[in-house]
């Protein structure tokens, strides 16, 4: 049976067949052998148990992707980059204005006058005609590449699906909320945390109890042994006294 | 399940701690051992629907784990495990005096738990996953013969001769208590 090392397993970790733990019980009576190792392995076991991994701060969840907004809200959703290039021509269209831009083409080509004194002042009507025309293709080809450049780089940074909601389309409802189930979720996960810290010191404490356990157990058998091998030279030395006596 | 994602991250919520802490033990890294563990929920989520039951849901979640596990060992061949070469009885080999890694003097509980840790690092993988399996995480032989595709027989062999390393290593690290030697 010594050489059995899955009973002495399967003892160890008492799950064996009852009829088999009976027979492993009255073989460790008479084997220190195995006793021994049995007792080894355990006390490995309670050591061994000491290991935990570190604290890390997990709160995995699976999220879908937004999504996309119903056909009812497209008509009333506006991408940023439309939003920046209605922005620019407003913004062109005022300056227009404001720079009083008079456009005219008649047989001396395109003319473009701005300002505002090119009517009072002959010589200076006449220094306006001579103004030179403004390339406006360029300039709209120019605008365009600076809208299309910034519709590519609003679009590179959107925000993943995980966080899509912005909250410029919730209502206030709604943001109070996502605020309340994110304050929940931090609470969960302290939660989580110090359930995980009392689990690890309980684990803690049940391995070092165990670990004195065989210890004390280690003792109190060098005690035993100890104590009978006195036992035995105190017979010894009675036998051998009577003996120098009856001489 | 139907793919309620609300019900999926509750037991998200109940096996996080369980699964990485597996993880980390079977690959000893806090980083890779996270991203094991989060890829494990994600695999374990996009296969939900061919989950028909028929073993316990942590047994399937520690599958998953476990190959992710050995998938990182071989992809990034980091792991200081120590491969007993072919034809080496490992009892005999810890019961050789040969000069091993030094590892150093422990006098409290966590540097038993660090010597422990460097241990069992270098401990053969199977045997490793075996203990890791049985000692933290509670399962029985055949939980472990099913996970490791495995005879019951080798799963108590695989024990025993890491406890029997194991133990070893301590006592030379000035860990274990020599008792009864």
């Amino acid at each position: 049976m010594c050489e059995s090392k899955e009973l002495l397993v399967s003892f160890l970790y008492n799950e064996i067949d009852p009829a088999d733990k009976r027979m492993f019980e009255r073989h460790l009576a008479t084997c220190s052998e195995c006793r021994d190792e049995l007792a080894e392995l355990g006390d490995t076991r309670a050591r061994i148990g000491l290991w935990t991994p570190p604290d890390a701060d997990l709160g995995f969840r699976i999220v879908r992707e937004s999504k996309p907004s119903s056909s009812a809200r497209r008509w009333f959703q506006f991408s940023p980059a439309w939003g920046l290039a209605a922005a620019a021509v407003l913004l062109l269209a005022i300056g227009a204005a404001i720079a009083n831009l008079d456009v005219r083409y008649g047989s001396d080509g395109l003319v473009v006058r701005t300002g505002w004194n090119h009517g009072a002042d002959p010589a200076t009507a006449s220094a306006a005609a001579n103004v030179t025309p403004v390339d406006w293709k360029t300039q709209t080809d120019q605008l365009d590449r600076r809208l299309r450049d910034l519709e590519r780089t609003m679009s590179s940074h959107s925000q993943s699906p995980v966080q899509n909601a912005s909250t410029a389309d919730l209502t206030d409802d709604q943001v109070l909320q996502r605020v309340r189930e994110i304050v929940g979720q931090s609470e969960s996960r302290q939660q989580r945390a110090f359930a995980a810290h009392l689990t690890d010191l309980m684990r803690e404490v049940d391995a070092q109890r165990r670990l004195d356990l065989a210890t004390i157990d280690q003792g109190l058998t060098r005690l035993q042994n100890s104590s009978s091998m006195t036992k035995d030279l105190v017979q010894r030395l009675a036998v051998r006294t009577a003996s120098y006596d009856s001489k | 399940m139907g793919g309620d994602l609300d019900s999926f991250n509750q037991l998200v919520l109940r096996w996080e701690r369980p699964i990485y802490a597996l993880a980390y033990r079977v690959i000893g890294r806090e980083e890779d051992a996270r991203d094991v563990a989060q890829e494990t929920f994600l695999r374990a989520f996009r296969a939900l629907k061919g989950f028909k039951g028929q073993a316990k849901f942590s047994s399937w979640l520690y599958r998953i784990t476990l190959n992710l596990c050995r998938d990182w060992i071989r992809r990034e061949r980091r792991t200081p495990v120590v491969q007993a070469p072919e034809g080496v009885d490992v009892i005999e080999l810890a019961g050789e005096d040969v000069p091993s890694e030094t590892i150093e003097e422990l006098v409290s509980r966590h540097e038993v738990g660090r010597a422990v840790a460097k241990a069992m690092a270098q401990l053969p993988e199977e045997k490793r996953t075996a203990i890791i399996l049985k000692e933290y995480h509670g399962l029985t032989f055949q939980e472990i013969a099913d996970l490791l595709d495995c005879p019951l027989s080798t799963v108590k062999t695989r024990l025993y001769q890491g406890l029997t390393v194991l133990r070893k290593q301590l006592r030379d690290a000035g860990v274990e208590s020599t008792f009864g030697k």
